[in-house]
């Protein structure tokens, strides 16, 4: 077996390589020159600019969280080049014909469902290459729907009433760091809005690059559904192999007015670095969403890539009646670094959460799992469950829960449950003794761990994450 | 540096007795004043806020006569008692050899509880311990030999008078039991005005291999009284620490347990119960540290929160990656019976080794519907119902303790902190 083991570890990462597309590149450095530079090469209005000003200033009065159970370099925000386009997108391409065909060969290479495998997938991507959306698909058939799928750049421009007026307004520029720091220099992302009672006819996706070296990548994703309404949105990320650190600052925004429901999903796959842990992305992302009366939104994620992990995708419970969920899988192999969880914000009455979360460690990885349940003042009735287990391979990893509780209501119902372990041998005798290697054994067993948040993955995505489990675990056992 | 420091580094300054603690006084009074006041970000104290300390005048708590209160918890037991920090051989029973107050050690006594001092903490951890050495005068020695064991419990009974407003007075308690040994303690601190007081009080427990040590600690003072107590033990390989711990009262109390299984085959049992009311404040904050391989620890808290009280708890099991087959598992339940209350929790596991069982729980509700409707429903009034319920939360840590005398004590106790009248508790305290 340890022939087989010894093949799988060396296995390089499969999505690594590198485009060569020539690039409009801002020189690495951060100060207003900059900020005005993004906003005019979007030609974004006066008012977009103030903001991502005021977001820079606040965010020079800042410090860089340390908190978090992980260790890094410093990161010098000075070396980091904040604007980096495609070239041959100075047009925007009308179809893909027109599309650079080097673009088309990445996207091919990850098996984006781009061009005939659109329809086959059924899914809509508004992919980004770095940071501007290149080509949105299935535009017309959501227009049909009324449903709003485009890059936020350009909804800027086409929909500014609606961005204005939720811009921020669930992470505010001054809500963390980093999420101040993506304000002022957010480059692209997806704007998202499902009008009222409107079911979105499909799944809505976007895959994301990180393609230009040095080049931090600054998503902002704003996804607004409007009473009644309901949206499933697939997020999967993959980059190429290379030696730098990358940092990534994304933020995403969830609005979910009374009675709609928001699901979102990500697959994160990320370079995590070299067996040496050299490498890797710094994946540092702000994401929360609020709920009306009666609205619902649910995180799903399985987290496999990144070296630097600090991720809580949240939930405020605002409106009576809502519900918010978070389920996760969180893998990490070799010297990689997670530190994600969850807050579940209960304020309104008879508000719902659950949490689920699965962490696996293995190689001499730190995986840590950290949470906040709030049941405020006013959470009369509120209700809140949490598993959060944790999963050991090999003897050099570690496996931590940080979770934080805190209620100010009576009759607000908190429960929290978490465990540690590793694979039992018992499992592991059993599986051997009907005739599966180790390998296999543990791919299964794991699974098993896992399948609690897989079921709740669209299909394609749950295959892909069960995938790529697969693919991190070898050769952490034998 | 804070006003609370400013002023407390000023009354540490007029410690002078006895001689041979003063050069520990100044070495704490350094790191006293080298500390960083938490403030609202600080991890450690996000939930409690220090102002109770920093808006007040303190002075030193002076040696005085003192009478005993009516209400001691255990008769058969050796009695030491500390009066604002000082022993009083009055109201103490004559003390065998291996019990000695800091105060009566001989030069070669004090030799080697200078050694022992100390040895057990880790400053930077436990804010106020170092607050607890610079103002350091006297002290309870419990030193065991190989083997030895006590006939009876020792009954540690702190008294402050409270005469006068702002006193502050420093406990510190050195326990170290040798191999095999084995001894009872019981801490009981009380205060006898209602005026505002404080107390620093830290313990230090070091077991030797095979040694087995119950450890109860009862902190039911006044709402007036301020608290910053620390324990920190010490486990040999197979040796036993049974803990207690029981907290009401006082508008500021800090209860920190650090524990630590230095030795293999070490059990480790900690159990404890918060009953903050009216608008008190307790805040624990216990870290339980595996070093070596094949230790257990088992502990559990619960609390109930009444009125406008606010409680934290903060439990963390740390498993260092030698620490194999580690078992350890941590519970803490608490009922808000009141709109007002309020409770944070925060148990935390960090492990760092693959072949361990760890396991944490945490739940926080209201008392069940359901019970109170059948209790209700047989003639039982609601008030009365719900003094059963939540005494019976708690009763059955209380049920588990060995010492009976203790157990037959704390139930009209706990009853009487559920009840506002006596007639509410008439079921409960009978045994």
């Amino acid at each position: 077996m340890s022939e087989q083991v010894e093949k799988l570890i060396r296995k390089e990462y499969s999505a690594g390589f590198h485009t060569d597309i020539e690039s409009e590149t801002l020189p690495p450095g951060l100060n207003e020159e900059v900020i005005r530079f993004i906003s005019a090469k979007k030609g974004e209005p006066e008012w977009l600019l103030e903001w991502r000003l005021k977001a820079f200033k606040v965010w020079q009065s800042m410090q860089e969280p340390d908190w978090a159970h992980v260790t890094y370099p410093k990161i010098d925000f000075q070396a980091i080049s904040y604007y980096s386009a495609p070239k041959s997108l100075a047009d925007r391409p009308k179809s893909l014909d027109e599309v650079d065909p080097d673009l088309i060969e990445t996207y091919n290479k990850l098996g984006i469902p781009l061009h005939e495998q659109e329809m086959l997938a059924g899914v809509a991507v508004d992919a980004v290459f770095d940071s501007v959306s290149v080509v949105t698909t299935f535009r017309e058939k959501l227009e049909e729907a009324g449903v709003i799928f485009c890059p936020i750049s350009e909804a800027v421009h086409k929909y500014p009433d609606l961005v204005k007026k939720y811009l921020g307004s669930v992470v505010p520029q001054r809500d963390n760091y980093y999420a101040a720091l993506n304000s002022a220099v957010f480059s692209d992302g997806s704007f998202v809005y499902i009008p009222k009672g409107v079911r979105s006819p499909m799944e809505l996706s976007t895959y994301f690059r990180i393609n230009e070296m040095n080049t931090g990548q600054f998503e902002r994703t704003l996804i607004i559904a409007d009473e009644g309404a309901y949206v499933s949105y697939l997020e999967g990320c993959t980059a190429p192999q290379r030696d730098e650190n990358q940092l990534h600052a994304a933020v995403v925004e969830l609005v979910a007015l009374d009675n709609a429901e928001i699901k979102y999903s990500t697959v994160q796959n990320w370079y995590p670095g070299n067996e040496e842990g050299k490498g890797g992305i710094y994946n540092f992302v702000t994401k929360r969403g609020i709920c009306h009366t009666r609205a619902k939104i649910s995180w799903t994620q399985v987290e496999t890539g990144s070296a630097v992990t600090w991720k809580y995708p949240s939930c405020i419970l605002k409106g009576d009646y809502s519900i918010g969920e978070f389920y996760s899988v969180a893998l990490t192999n070799n010297f990689q670094q997670a530190d994600t969880g969850t807050k579940m914000i209960h304020l309104g009455k008879h508000t719902k959460s659950t949490i689920i979360s699965k962490g696996i460690s293995a190689g001499q990885s730190q995986n840590a799992y950290r949470g906040l349940v709030r049941m405020g003042p006013t959470a009369e009735g509120a209700r809140n469950y949490t598993q959060c287990d944790s999963l050991l391979i090999g003897d050099r990893c570690g496996a931590h829960t940080f979770p934080y509780i805190e209620s100010a209501h009576p009759t607000a119902v908190v429960e929290h449950e978490a465990t540690t372990s590793k694979v039992s041998d018992d499992q592991m005798f059993l599986c051997q003794q009907r005739g599966l290697d180790a390998e296999k054994a543990v791919s299964m067993i794991v699974n098993g761990f896992c399948r609690e948040v897989f079921k709740q993955l669209p299909m394609e995505f749950a295959v892909e994450a069960g995938k790529l489990l697969e693919v991190s675990l070898e050769g952490s056992v034998g | 540096m804070s006003e609370f420091q400013i002023q407390s580094v000023a009354l540490a300054s007029q410690q002078t007795a006895p001689a041979w603690l003063s050069h520990l006084r100044q070495q704490q009074t350094e790191t006293w004043q080298a500390a960083a006041w938490p403030g609202r970000k600080t991890e450690a104290w996000r939930y409690t806020s220090l102002a109770p300390l920093e808006n007040q005048t303190w002075q030193l708590a002076q040696a005085c006569s003192a009478e005993l209160p009516d209400d001691l918890v255990l008769s058969d037991a050796l009695r030491v008692v500390f009066v604002n920090g000082h022993f009083s051989a009055q109201l103490s029973d004559p003390l065998p050899q291996g019990v000695t107050p800091f105060s009566r050690a001989q030069p070669e006594e004090q030799v080697l509880i200078l050694a022992g001092l100390n040895q057990t903490l880790v400053a930077d951890k436990h804010l106020f311990a170092s607050l607890n050495g610079a103002l350091l005068n006297d002290g309870l020695w419990l030193h065991l030999e190989p083997g030895q064991r006590l006939a009876q419990p020792i009954y540690l009974l702190h008294l402050q008078t409270a005469q006068q407003e702002g006193e502050l007075a420093p406990v510190r308690i050195l326990v170290q039991l040798g191999q095999s040994a084995e001894a009872t303690l019981l801490e009981d601190y009380r205060v006898q005005a209602p005026g505002i007081s404080a107390v620093s009080a830290v313990t230090e427990l070091q077991l030797g291999a095979n040694a087995s040590l119950q450890h109860y600690r009862l902190n039911l003072e006044e709402e007036n009284h301020l608290h910053l107590g620390s324990v920190h033990a010490t486990l040999a390989a197979d040796a036993r620490l049974q803990g207690f711990t029981l907290a009401s009262g006082s508008r500021l109390k800090r209860l920190d347990y650090h524990l630590r299984h230095l030795g293999q085959g070490a059990d480790l049992k900690l159990q404890g119960i918060y009953l903050p009311r009216g608008n008190q404040r307790i805040d624990y904050h216990t870290e339980v540290e595996h070093v070596v391989p094949h230790c257990t620890t088992d502990e559990v808290f619960r609390g109930v929160i009444a009125d406008t009280a606010k409680a934290c708890f903060n439990g963390r099991i740390h498993i260092h990656p030698q620490a194999q087959k580690t078992l350890a598992e941590m519970s803490n339940r608490n009922l808000l019976t009141s709109p007002r209350a309020e409770i944070n929790t925060k148990p935390e596991l960090e492990i760092y080794a693959d072949d361990v069982k760890c396991a944490h729980g945490a739940t926080v509700s209201q008392l069940n519907d359901e019970a109170l409707f059948y209790m209700t429903s047989r003639g039982i009034s609601a008030a009365e119902a719900r003094v059963m319920l939540s005494f019976g939360f708690v009763n059955e840590l209380v049920e588990g303790l060995a010492l009976e005398e203790l157990r037959v004590w704390l139930r009209p106790k706990i009853a009487a902190i559920f009840a506002q009248t006596s007639s509410l508790t008439r079921h409960l305290i009978h045994d």
